[in-house]
C-alpha cells in the first residue's frame, strides 16, 4: 500500500510543494519580517512559505485518509515522452539562441518537431521548417522590424 | 556595365578605400550603432534615447541608423552587463543614470560598475522640486522641517526606491536637521503624485516637467528647489541652499557610455557626435521641454564627474542605513 | 465651454478628413499591433512618435491614442484561437475564450471579444466626457489602504476560481504570490529570491509567466494527449463564426459589468487593465447561475474581461488629461507625447486646449465604431487560422510565443524562464493544479504586498488604517461576504445531514 501512495500524484506534489514551501520560509527568515516601518521584507514570503508547507501537508494527509479509493489509470508513458521531447528541444533551441539567432534556432525546432514528434517525412519538416522561419521573417523581422536574438551569422 | 569595366570600378573603389582609410585613420561606423537603454518603450531612458536619435537624424550627423535597444531589468543591472558583454564593440553604446552608480553599490547580483565601462559623455542633470499640496499649511521647506520635528515620524513623504534621488535627498535633509519623517516607496511616478494630490502624503520630489502644469493650476506648491542655481522657469523658488539648508544636492546625470575597452578613435568618434548633437537643435528643445539642465562633458570629465558621484553617493547611502555590498 | 457644446466642437474637429484618416490609421496599427505579439502598443507609440512631429497635435494625438485602445482589441484574439494572451489584458480571456475554440466556437468568441470591447469602451468612452474631473478627485482619495482592500477582494474572488480541490488552488495561487516577490524589494533594495542573477533582480514579467503557463503549456498537453492530427474544430458556416443570440443574451450582465468594473479601476493609476479584467471575471463568476461552468468555454467569462480592459481605457485617459498622471507604461509615452507637442495635459487643459481634448474625446468615439466595423469582418478570417495542420501550427506557437516572451526585454534569459514557465504548467495540468489561481496571483501579488506596506508605514504600524477608510472598509466586507460564499452550500448540506 505504501509503494502505491508514494507513486500517487497528489503525494509527489505535495512532497514538492512542502520542499519549496520550506525553501521559501528558510531563505525569508533571513530577512527583516518586521522592521521599525512595518513589516519588512520578509513578511510577505514567510507567510507564503508556511501556508504552503501547511497546505502541501493538508494536500498528503487528505490523500491517505481518502485511501483505497485510488484509481491508477495506467499512466500514459508514450504522450509524457513526446512531451518531454518537446520541451527539451523548445528548451535547447532557446539556450542556443544567442549562437544560432532567432531564424535558425526556430528552423532548427520545428524541423526536429515535425520529423521526430509528429513523425512526418523529411521533406515535409524541412519545407515546414524553412517557410515559417520565413514568414516569421517577413511578419517580424521585415514589416514589424522587432528586433530578435542575431546569431553568428548575422541574422 | 560589362564585367571589365565592373572589375575596374571595383578596384578603383578599393584604392580609394585605402587611401581614405591610410589618410585619416578615424573611426566611422559601417553598420547600425545600437543604443541600449534600461529602461522600456516610454520609459525616461528610451525618450531620451529616442529624442537624441530624432536630433541625430534631424541634424545629419550620422552615417548609420542609431537604433534603440530597450535592455530593461535590475535597476540599470541588464543594461550594464550587456554593454560589459559587448567589449570591444564599437557600434554598441548606451545611456547611463544615476541608478548605474548606486545599483552595484547596494545589489550583489549587480556585478557591472560603471567604472568598468567607457564614459563618453555628459549630456544633462535633472533637477527636482521640493512640493507640498496647495491646500498645505508648510509655506516654506523650513515648515514642513520644524512640523517633522515637532511630530517624529508622522510626516510622510512618497516617493521611489531607496536608491533614488528622492530618497537621497531625504537622507540628506534628515542628517542636516535632525528631523526624521517616513518615506513611503511608490513603483511610479504617477502613483507617488497621486499620493500626494490626495493628500495621503504631505512631501514629494518631484520632476520640474511632472510639476509644471500643477503648480501653475494651484494644486501644488514647490517650496524649494534640488539645483544648485535657480532654474529660469522656477524663478522664485529658493535653492535649498537659500532655503536655508546647505546640503549637498545628490546629482541625477544622464550621459553615454561605451563598453569596456573603447578604442581611442572610436571614443574620439562619439565624442565628437554628441557634442555635435548636443548643439542640434533638436536635443536642446528636448532640454528646454523636459525642463532639464544641460550640463555636456567630454570623456575625461565626465569620468571624473561619475567617479566624485560615487564617492558622494556611497557616502549619502551609508548614512541613510543602506546595506552597502561593495 | 459646457460638455454638450464641447462635444459638439470636437466631434467637429475630428470629423475633418486628415483627423478622421489618422484616427482609422491608428486604430488599424493598433488592432495589428495588438493581434501580434513582440510589438505592444507603447513600444509602436515610442517608434512613431518622431514621425509625428510634423503633424498637428490633434492629429498626432488621436493616432497614438487609437494605437493605445485599437491594441486592447486586438489582444484578445490570440487568446482565443492560441491560448496566447497578446497582451496582459487579455490574459484572462484565455480562461473561456480557448475553450469556447475548442468547442468549435472561436468565431463566436471572437465576435463576442469584439461586441463586449465597443459597448464597454464607448460606455468608458461616454463617463469620460460626462464626469472626468469629478471622477478625477474619487481617484484621489483612492490610496493604499483602498489598493489592498481592492486587491484582497480579488484574491478573495480568485478563491473562487479554485475548482475542485480548494487545496490545490490555494497551492496554485501562493505559488503565483510567491512569484511575485522574486526580485528587488521597492522598499529596502533587498533583493529576494534571485539565485545571485542579475536579470532577475527587476522579477518577472508577467507576460512571461502567462505565455509559459497557458500558451507553452497547451502545446505540451495536446502534443502528449494525442499522436494523430487533431486541430482545433473550424467554425462552419456564417452561423458559427458569429456569436447566436442564446450567448450574446447570456453576456448581459457581462457587458455591463465589464464597462463599470473597467471604467472604475481603469480611473486608479495604481490599478491596471489586467487587474480590472481579472476582478469583472471574478464578479462574473461571483453571480453566475452556474459558476462551476467557468473556465469550460462560457461567453460571459470572454465578454467581461473583454470589456473591462476597453472600459479602461476610458477610464485611464482621466487622470493622464486632467492631471497629467499616466497609470502605465502605453499612457506614460502619451503624456511625453502630448508635452514635446506643447500641450500640456493637466488641469488646465480642458479650458486652453479644448481643440486637442475634445477632439481627442469625440474621435475615440469614432474610433470605437471604427474598431468594430474593422475587427467583426475579420473574424472569419483569423479563424480560418485553425485550419493550419497542428504539425505545423504548434511550431508556430511556440515561435510566436518567444518572439513575446524576448521582447518583454530583449533577454535570451526570459526566454529560458518561459520554458520553465511552460513545464511548471505541464507539470500542474498533470497533477491537476488549476493553473488560473497562479496566473491571477500572480497579477495581485505585488500590489497587495505594496499596498499593505504602504499603509502601515503611513499608520505607523496602525492596522486600523484599513477599516477605518470608508471605501476600503467596504471592500474588505466585501471580500469576507465573497469568500464565505461558497462555504455556503457546505453550510446547507451539514444542516441536512445533521437534521
Amino acid at each position: 500500500m505504501e509503494k502505491r501512495f508514494l507513486k500517487d500524484g497528489d503525494v509527489i506534489a505535495g512532497a514538492a510543494v512542502a520542499a519549496l514551501g520550506v525553501y521559501i520560509t528558510l531563505a525569508a527568515s533571513k530577512w527583516d519580517i518586521m522592521g521599525p516601518e512595518g513589516p519588512g521584507p520578509g513578511f510577505f514570503p514567510i507567510g507564503y512559505g508556511v501556508a504552503l508547507v501547511a497546505l502541501s501537508l493538508v494536500l498528503i494527509v487528505s490523500r491517505f485518509r481518502s485511501g483505497e479509493a485510488v484509481e491508477q489509470k495506467s499512466f500514459d508513458w508514450a504522450g509524457f515522452g513526446r512531451a518531454m521531447t518537446t520541451w527539451s528541444a523548445f528548451t535547447v533551441c532557446a539556450a542556443l539562441m544567442n549562437t544560432l539567432g532567432f531564424y535558425l534556432s526556430f528552423a532548427l525546432l520545428t524541423f526536429f518537431l515535425v520529423r521526430f514528434v509528429f513523425d512526418r517525412t523529411l521533406a515535409s519538416a524541412a519545407i515546414t521548417s524553412l517557410c515559417s522561419a520565413l514568414g516569421f521573417y517577413l511578419v517580424f523581422g521585415f514589416a514589424l522590424d522587432v528586433s530578435l536574438p542575431i546569431g553568428f551569422m548575422g541574422f | 556595365m560589362n564585367k571589365r569595366n565592373m572589375l575596374k570600378a571595383s578596384l578603383a573603389l578599393s584604392a580609394l578605400m585605402v587611401f581614405t582609410h591610410g589618410a585619416h585613420a578615424e573611426f566611422k561606423p559601417t553598420r547600425p550603432i545600437e543604443l541600449v537603454v534600461h529602461s522600456g518603450p516610454g520609459g525616461g531612458n528610451d525618450v531620451m534615447g529616442r529624442a537624441l536619435i530624432a536630433a541625430i537624424d534631424d541634424a545629419k550627423l550620422s552615417p548609420v541608423r542609431i537604433q534603440i535597444s530597450n535592455k530593461v531589468g535590475g535597476g540599470g543591472a541588464t543594461a550594464a552587463s550587456y554593454l560589459a558583454e559587448k567589449k570591444g564593440d564599437p557600434h554598441v553604446i548606451g545611456i547611463f543614470t544615476s541608478v548605474w552608480i548606486t545599483n552595484p553599490l547596494v545589489q550583489q547580483e549587480a556585478n557591472v560598475s560603471i567604472r568598468e565601462l567607457t564614459p563618453i559623455s555628459l549630456m544633462l542633470l535633472e533637477p527636482a522640486l521640493i512640493a507640498v499640496r496647495a491646500e498645505s499649511p508648510f509655506k516654506t521647506l523650513g515648515d514642513f522641517i520644524e512640523a517633522a520635528k515637532a511630530n517624529p515620524g508622522k510626516m510622510k513623504q512618497s516617493g521611489g526606491s531607496p536608491l533614488a534621488r528622492d530618497a537621497l535627498v531625504r537622507t540628506v535633509l534628515q542628517a542636516k536637521t535632525g528631523a526624521r519623517w517616513a518615506f513611503i516607496s511608490f513603483p511610479s511616478g504617477g502613483e507617488r503624485i497621486s499620493a500626494l494630490l490626495g493628500g495621503h502624503v504631505d512631501a514629494m520630489v518631484i520632476e520640474p516637467a511632472e510639476a509644471g502644469e500643477l503648480i501653475r493650476s494651484g494644486k501644488i506648491r514647490a517650496v524649494a528647489q534640488v539645483a544648485d542655481a535657480r532654474l529660469p522657469d522656477f524663478k522664485d523658488i529658493p535653492t535649498l541652499k537659500e532655503a536655508g539648508f546647505d546640503v549637498p544636492n545628490p546629482p541625477q546625470p544622464r550621459g553615454l557610455i561605451g563598453p569596456p575597452g573603447m578604442a581611442p578613435d572610436v571614443l574620439k568618434y562619439y565624442e565628437e557626435l554628441m557634442q555635435k548633437a548636443a548643439q542640434s537643435p533638436g536635443w536642446q528643445k528636448f532640454v528646454r521641454d523636459g525642463l532639464f539642465e544641460a550640463k555636456v562633458l567630454g570623456p575625461k570629465q565626465t569620468t571624473e564627474f561619475l567617479t566624485q558621484t560615487e564617492v558622494q553617493m556611497r557616502g549619502i547611502l551609508q548614512e541613510s542605513g543602506v546595506k552597502l555590498v561593495r | 465651454m459646457d460638455i454638450f457644446s464641447g462635444l459638439m466642437h470636437g466631434f467637429s474637429v475630428a470629423l475633418m478628413p486628415t483627423n478622421l484618416l489618422w484616427c482609422l490609421v491608428g486604430c488599424f496599427l493598433g488592432t495589428v499591433v495588438g493581434i501580434l505579439p513582440g510589438l505592444g502598443p507603447a513600444a509602436t507609440i515610442a517608434m512613431l512618435l518622431p514621425m509625428t512631429y510634423n503633424m498637428s497635435p490633434t492629429g498626432g494625438i488621436i493616432m497614438l491614442t487609437g494605437i493605445y485602445y485599437g491594441a486592447k482589441y486586438g489582444g484578445s484574439t490570440t487568446s482565443i484561437l492560441l491560448n496566447m494572451p497578446g497582451e496582459s489584458s487579455s490574459v484572462v480571456t484565455c480562461l473561456d475564450g480557448y475553450q469556447m475554440a475548442r468547442k468549435g466556437r472561436a468565431g463566436a468568441a471572437l465576435g463576442i471579444a469584439a461586441i463586449a470591447s465597443f459597448i464597454a469602451g464607448t460606455f468608458g468612452i461616454v463617463a469620460l466626457s460626462l464626469v472626468a474631473p469629478t471622477v478625477a478627485d474619487y481617484a484621489l482619495s483612492f490610496s493604499s489602504p483602498e489598493y489592498f482592500a481592492l486587491m484582497a477582494l480579488g484574491l478573495a474572488l480568485v478563491v473562487l476560481l479554485a475548482g475542485d480541490s480548494l487545496v490545490k488552488g490555494l497551492i496554485a495561487l501562493l505559488i503565483g504570490l510567491w512569484l511575485t516577490s522574486i526580485g528587488t524589494d521597492l522598499f529596502t533594495s533587498q533583493s529576494r529570491f534571485t539565485f545571485g542573477q542579475s536579470s532577475l533582480l527587476s522579477g518577472l514579467d508577467f507576460m512571461i509567466v502567462a505565455i509559459g503557463v497557458f500558451a507553452i503549456t497547451e502545446v505540451l498537453n495536446s502534443i502528449a494527449d494525442s499522436e494523430e492530427t487533431q486541430i482545433l474544430p473550424v467554425p462552419k458556416g456564417l452561423r458559427n463564426l458569429l456569436p447566436s443570440w442564446e450567448e450574446l443574451k447570456a453576456c448581459r450582465f457581462a457587458f455591463a459589468n465589464g464597462s463599470i468594473v473597467g471604467f472604475v479601476i481603469g480611473v486608479l493609476p495604481g490599478a491596471g487593465a489586467s487587474i480590472a479584467s481579472f476582478i469583472s471575471y471574478g464578479i462574473e463568476r461571483a453571480v453566475s447561475k452556474h459558476p462551476e461552468k467557468f473556465g469550460t468555454g462560457v461567453p460571459e467569462g470572454v465578454a467581461a474581461p473583454e470589456g473591462a480592459n476597453n472600459a479602461d481605457s476610458g477610464g485611464a485617459l482621466i487622470p493622464l488629461l486632467t492631471l497629467g498622471i499616466p497609470g502605465g507604461g502605453t499612457t506614460a509615452i502619451l503624456l511625453s507625447a502630448l508635452v514635446l507637442w506643447g500641450v500640456k495635459p493637466g488641469p488646465l487643459m480642458m479650458t486652453e486646449s479644448p481643440d486637442v481634448f475634445w477632439g481627442l474625446v469625440a474621435s475615440l468615439y469614432i474610433g470605437n465604431v471604427m474598431l468594430l466595423i474593422l475587427n467583426l469582418p475579420m473574424v472569419p478570417i483569423f479563424a480560418q487560422i485553425l485550419r493550419i495542420p497542428v504539425y505545423v501550427l504548434h511550431p508556430l506557437i511556440l515561435g510566436v510565443s518567444v518572439i513575446g516572451a524576448y521582447s518583454v526585454s530583449g533577454r535570451v534569459f526570459d526566454v529560458m524562464l518561459l520554458a520553465g514557465f511552460g513545464l511548471l504548467g505541464y507539470a500542474m495540468s498533470r497533477l491537476k493544479f488549476p493553473v488560473a489561481p497562479l496566473v491571477l496571483g500572480f497579477v495581485l501579488g505585488d500590489a497587495m504586498e505594496r499596498a499593505l506596506r504602504q499603509s502601515l508605514m503611513m499608520s505607523q504600524g496602525d492596522l486600523s488604517i484599513l477599516f477605518s477608510r470608508p471605501i476600503s472598509a467596504v471592500m474588505i466586507a466585501c471580500a469576507i461576504v465573497v469568500l464565505f460564499l461558497p462555504l455556503l452550500p457546505r453550510f446547507r448540506a451539514l444542516k441536512q445531514a445533521a437534521g
